[in-house]
């Protein structure tokens, strides 16, 4: 009986093993299949999102979301193209990320992914993007890695269109040392590849420079950073905390204030919010500067409202729909170049380099560099949070 | 000495807030030996009605009364509102499963909170709520207070600590010295010779959620009166919580107190002396310390099984 028993769980774990086995095949073999499988271009093209709808970094990613559908919805009739957006929740997990990239990879008619917007989502999915040939253009994922370096993370697939952390980290690391005169500066990440890469690159050029750095760290859950004050050294000029939650950086900015401290928080493009970040004096960087400063803006602006009454115009939004409008030209110009009317993943993949856009959201005209797929010549713009809590271009 | 007088008074404004939801886990475990893994989230749910009514009641720079009666409204309305659905989930989630093995309500449990959760994420969205004490009574909240020494102790801190022992002093009172209090010590003692003598078991039951849940809700305000609340801020806190709880003996009310002070002094004192990175780790090194060696807590009694 003992050795029937054995047997019978023998075949069962040898069953088992082949079905996984199986499985693992029929994934990549769906993967090579759906990258080489035609969509017809006069029929529904589906754009996909990839954001955090809801969760702690909610509010970045519904503002993300309310820009992505405009575009799909002004750019796809001028561009002649049937376009339906296709939003999935990544929340701050990048184990849900990956199980999106799957849902839509399966999907033959999504033909290009805006995000994964957070950059540990992008780092984790980037490579199972590019083995089915799936462009993913990036509207707010800055890690550096993702396009640079010797052990850069990102794979042929993957596209942004904001300026990434070595652009961010020196340009706040050398408006504080040259203009904030900072000789003491304390910085603190939240330990998750965001922040830490920020935290990293600033800390470099700020050493170049000569000013004294202490690092620190939170967990992603505190809100409370009293003790951490509280151990902030009295001559500190400044405290850099970059944070994808807002109140976070605003609540760090009052609880110096409440232990006498007279360093000012620096912050970055995550915690670009008027409603949530406004305590005067404290600075942010962010890799759009306002995008209504540009007249050619004000009609796209103004649908935006229209669709969105009573919100306020973010820092997430216009960058989103800078990404969607890459998407949807690169998907055209594969159109365009189409020789039976239907296009594949990998055909709008060769050609999102080669898109230019004039009259560019963000400022100027748009274009990737020659060299990584980064946006040329993107600035990072820095803003100083004024009496009445409105942002002050200050570089 | 500044340093330590600084992060003492942070330990004891984190402790407090922690000691108040401890009491609730402790409280439930006492008397029904459930751990009430939802308790967290009525907390968040706590801090949500308390900045509904901060708003209701004109906003943190504009409000319509005295902010000190507001502060004391909004208090009262989380306690309020958490006290009720104390006794919703006790009533729905908790009282069907209450002779079923000891795993199915902690599996619902487990359920209400996710429930809670995500109920309060589809409602309220997914966003942080600052009360923004900094914009109270024009800062003063922030900006007055007492000197200890080079140490300034805010204003908004003291109300904090106080409040937290105020409410901790009145179950204190509520618990030994009124009927009520003697009836939940007698259930928790033994529930079936407390039936047998004549005590409304039900009641007692519901008047440990409400009790625990209305100190969750007071809580919730609490902390975020000094640091923004999301729907997720829960979880954490309600870890703490029950931490506070284990650490102090679960079942002991005086436990919970000195658990939840022990936990945040720990936790402060980590962040200010050693690193911020180690604060988690210490805070739950000491839990399984207490597991191993001292399973019962600091006021806890050995749990002796007859044979």
């Amino acid at each position: 009986m003992k050795g029937r028993a054995g047997l019978a769980l023998s075949l069962a774990v040898l069953v088992a093993a082949a079905l996984a086995s199986t499985a693992g095949a029929g994934s990549s073999a769906t993967q090579a299949t759906a990258a080489s499988q035609a969509t017809s271009c006069k029929g529904t093209i589906k754009l996909a999102i990839i954001t955090p709808l809801t969760g702690d970094a909610g509010f970045l990613g519904q503002e993300q979301l309310s820009w992505a559908k405009l575009a799909a919805k002004r750019l796809g009739p001028q561009l002649g193209l049937k376009v339906q957006l296709v939003a999935g929740d990544q929340q701050l997990d990048n184990a849900l990320a990956a199980s999106l990239v799957q849902k839509y990879l399966a999907d033959q008619s999504v033909m290009a992914v805006l995000g994964p917007a957070t950059s540990g989502a992008a780092i984790a999915t980037t490579d199972t993007l590019f083995a089915a040939k799936m462009a993913s253009v990036n509207m707010s994922a800055t890690n550096t890695t993702l396009t640079k370096g010797a052990d850069k993370k990102g794979s042929p697939a993957f596209f942004r269109v904001v300026p990434d952390d070595s652009v961010q980290g020196p340009t706040d690391a050398r408006y504080m040392v040259n203009e904030l005169k900072a000789k003491k500066v304390v910085l603190v990440d939240v330990r998750e590849p965001y922040t830490v890469g920020l935290a990293n690159s600033t800390q470099a050029t700020l050493r170049k420079l000569g000013a004294t750095t202490i690092r620190e760290s939170v967990s992603i859950d505190q809100s409370d950073f009293s003790s951490l004050v509280t151990k902030i050294p009295g001559d500190t000029d400044v405290v850099f905390f970059p944070t994808q939650q807002p109140a976070k950086a605003q609540t760090f900015a009052q609880q110096l204030i409440e232990q006498g401290k007279k360093a000012v928080v620096f912050s970055s493009d995550g915690a670009v919010s008027q409603d949530n970040f406004n305590v005067p004096g404290s600075y942010v960087s962010n890799f759009a500067g306002p995008v209504d400063q540009y007249k050619y803006n004000a009609p796209v602006i103004a649908a935006w409202k229209k669709d969105n009454p009573g919100d306020t115009l973010g820092p997430f939004g216009p960058p989103t729909y800078g990404a969607a409008q890459v998407a949807l030209n690169a998907i055209k110009r594969a159109c365009v170049k189409a020789k039976n009317g239907s296009i594949t993943r990998n055909q709008v993949l060769q050609q999102v380099s080669k898109v230019r856009i004039k009259n560019w959201i963000l400022g100027g005209s748009f274009r990737f560099s020659t060299k990584t797929h980064d946006p040329l010549n993107a600035k990072f713009t820095i803003f100083q949070i004024q009496k009445d809590g409105s942002y002050k271009v200050v570089n | 000495m500044d340093t330590f007088i600084q992060l003492t008074v942070n330990g004891l404004t984190l402790g407090s807030v922690y000691a108040l939801i401890a009491l609730g886990y402790t409280m439930v475990y006492g008397i029904l030996k459930l751990l009430n893994f939802a308790h967290g989230d009525v907390f968040m749910v706590g801090a949500f009605i308390g900045f509904g009514m901060l708003q209701l009641l004109g906003g943190p720079s504009d409000p319509v009364l005295s902010i000190y009666l507001v502060l004391v409204l909004v208090t009262l309305s989380a306690m309020a509102g958490c006290a009720m659905l104390g006794v919703a989930i006790e009533r729905f989630a908790y009282r069907p499963l209450r002779d079923a093995p000891r795993i199915a309500p902690l599996i619902s449990a487990l359920g209400v909170s996710f429930f809670l959760a995500y109920s309060m994420q589809l409602m309220f969205g997914a966003q942080f709520r600052d009360y923004d004490t900094f914009a109270m009574a024009n800062g003063d909240l922030f900006f007055k207070g007492i000197d200890i020494g080079n140490v300034k102790v805010s204003l908004i801190r003291i109300i904090v600590i106080v409040a937290a022992f105020v409410l901790m002093l009145v179950l204190w009172l509520l618990v030994t010295r009124t009927k009520t209090g003697k009836a939940m010590r007698a259930t928790s003692i033994d529930r079936e010779a407390a039936a047998m003598m004549g005590i409304d078991i039900d009641r007692v039951i519901v008047f440990a959620f409400v009790l625990g849940s209305a100190l969750a809700g007071a809580a919730g305000v609490m902390f975020a009166l000094r640091a923004p609340v999301s729907v997720t801020v829960g979880f954490l806190a309600g870890l703490k919580g029950f931490t506070a709880a284990v650490i102090g003996g679960i079942g002991s009310i005086p436990g919970a107190m000195a658990g939840g002070l022990l936990l945040g002094f720990a936790e402060a004192y980590t962040q200010g002396y050693i690193t911020t990175r180690w604060s988690d780790l210490v805070v739950f090194a000491i839990l399984i310390g207490f597991m191993l060696f001292r399973p019962q807590g600091l006021f806890g009694k050995p749990d002796i099984q007859k044979v």
